[in-house]
């Protein structure tokens, strides 16, 4: 990315020459490249987030190896000065204009109070579960990401809300209850990506929330919450696309609302068709799959010229719909033969939807540009 | 952006807020080790499957089952268990080792006599309460780290003769291991910190 801003600086140079752009234009320019140069990720960052996702790896498995080589308070007081040292050196490099590495040593930082935690947990015999013990670490983790502003925090913090949502909505065999804290984990953390001018961590977020909700699907086997997930979903994508400038200064997912509307919508139709496909009387898994199918040509025609993600994410619906389908409704009417000519037809009728739509959306665009 | 200043007063108050609360916590736990009540239980032999997972050892206890009819406060007519704090009163049995009197779902009526003992435990949600069955709250004890690679020794002596877990009780009930018994002798012995 570096070197798309110095590629930029000559080419305003070259024009200011050429005279195509004044000077007060130029430095415009040239500020805007700079100020926006600072959110973009460069390879060195990446480096320096995961040499300190390394680091971190290593502090905790340091700890739960219970190694009894070192003291235990000295293994503690090692740890609790990784945390303070993390979060003010990283403090200090941040302000010294060394920001990915000063992001790095806080993730280091939460990291090692992470470690603590469990080292704690260890010494005394802690038995309460370890989920109780993420939802600590989250809470730090998300505190940190507050007082220092810290994208890369919000991130992980986000991070360690899933990771307790994935331990618990799996843990069949536990006498655990149903993960229902995740409601008020993702109202919080949304919240705070805000302050921390966070996108990655809202566009997790609601990625999260739709698979909390099919959990909590899963757990209920109940239509109560696919229905509304769609409903939902459907006005957000309305509001996305018919009023997507208002909408995105409120949400600042980049114009990426409607991808997430999108996909839960179709989640939430899948979970109506699961639950309705064992019916004797089809009619309703029917109902669902027609309004699927028409939710994804409505949202390639109103969302697709601007957005190839969504796009791609409509053909997965549609190839998801078409297999759904075929499965439910004509798998007993054929036999093997029929099962590849079926097959075949549809990945045709699939391969032919994406070629037709992928032209219709690049023509007119290629022909703004010569016109 | 944060001014320069600021940001690093944050973190350090970050830092310490952060240890703080852990220190809190091994303090919390120390104390309950240096002035809890303590009471020496039994240790059930293990499902093998379940016993070793790592470095530590899965312990179930006598009063890691409790009869329905020790309980003293079931609602009439109640089917299946809240999710909810259980109070299990401890006596000292002949043989040295503590056990179940009574219990209570939510708090005691009345306090401990000197020669009893509150543990405070969890029980989950939807057990069966009818009188002749019974079921199984946790204590945040049944997990017993130990060195790295002893655990499968004492596992095997385990299911040979008696252990015990002598454990320190805070006057709220919270439970805290405090040291590994075979028999008599005190195999781990937990320092304060």
């Amino acid at each position: 990315m570096a070197s798309y801003s110095s590629r930029v600086g000559a080419d305003i140079a070259r024009w200011l020459q050429a005279g195509l752009i004044d000077a007060s234009t130029a430095d415009a320019l040239r500020r805007d490249v700079e100020a926006n140069k600072r959110n973009s990720l460069s390879f060195g960052s990446i480096l320096a987030m995961m040499a300190a996702l390394l680091f971190g790896a290593a502090v905790l498995i340091f700890v739960a190896a219970n190694w009894e080589a070192i003291p235990r308070l000295s293994r503690v007081a090692a740890l609790f000065a990784i945390i303070f040292a993390g979060y003010v050196g990283g403090a200090v490099l941040k302000t010294r204009d060394h920001s990915a590495i000063g992001e790095a040593l806080w993730i280091v930082a939460a990291a090692a109070f992470g470690g603590s935690i469990a080292l704690i947990g260890q010494m005394y015999h802690l038995s309460g579960d370890e989920t109780s013990a993420l939802v600590t670490w989250g809470a730090g983790t998300a505190l940190a990401a507050v007082a220092l502003r810290s994208n890369p925090l919000t991130v992980a913090s986000v991070g360690i809300a899933d990771a307790w949502l994935f331990l618990r909505g799996f843990d069949y065999f536990g006498r655990a209850e149903f993960p229902h804290l995740f409601d008020v984990m993702a109202i919080v953390l949304f919240a705070i990506s805000f302050w921390t001018r966070s996108r990655a961590a809202r566009h997790l977020v609601i990625l999260s929330i739709i698979f909390y909700l099919m959990l909590l699907f899963t757990e209920y086997e109940t239509l109560q919450v696919a229905v509304p997930l769609v409903v939902v979903s459907a006005l957000l994508f309305a509001a996305a696309i018919f009023a997507a400038g208002f909408v995105d200064r409120i949400v600042q997912l980049g114009g990426r609302l409607p991808l997430h509307a999108l996909i839960g919508f179709l989640t939430g139709l899948v979970m109506i068709q699961f639950e309705l496909a064992g019916e004797s009387n089809n009619s309703g898994f029917a109902i669902a799959s027609a309004v699927a199918l028409a939710g994804i040509v409505a949202a390639i025609v109103l969302g697709g010229r601007e957005s190839r993600g969504l796009r791609w994410v409509a053909y997965a619906g549609f190839a998801f719909e078409l297999a759904i389908i075929y499965v439910v409704m004509l798998q007993s009417m054929l036999d093997t033969a029929g099962f590849f000519l079926a097959a075949a037809v549809l990945l045709g009728l699939l391969a032919l939807v994406i070629l037709r739509v992928e032209k219709r959306m690049r023509a007119p665009s290629v022909e703004g540009a010569t016109a | 952006m944060m001014t320069g200043k600021r940001l690093i007063i944050s973190a350090a108050v970050l830092a310490l807020v952060q240890i703080g609360f852990l220190s809190w916590i091994i303090a919390r736990r120390a104390e309950i080790l240096r002035d809890g009540k303590q009471v020496l239980l039994r240790v059930e032999p293990i499902d093998p499957r379940d016993l070793l997972r790592g470095d530590y050892i899965m312990l179930s206890y006598d009063i890691s089952r409790i009869p329905v009819k020790l309980i003293a406060n079931v609602p009439a007519g109640k089917l299946a268990s809240d999710d909810t704090p259980i109070v299990v009163r401890l006596k000292q049995g002949a043989d040295g080792y503590w056990g179940a009197t009574t219990a209570w779902f939510g708090q005691a009526p009345a306090p401990a006599a000197s020669n009893e003992a509150d543990i405070v435990g969890h029980v989950s949600e939807g057990w069966d309460l009818s009188a002749a069955t019974t079921i199984a709250p946790d204590y945040g004890i049944e997990r017993f780290y130990l060195p790295e690679g002893e655990g499968i020794a004492i596992q095997n002596d385990m299911r040979v003769r008696p252990f015990g877990i002598r454990v320190a009780i805070a006057a709220d009930g919270t439970a805290q291991i405090k040291a590994l018994m075979d028999g008599d002798k005190t195999l781990f012995e937990e320092p304060l910190y």
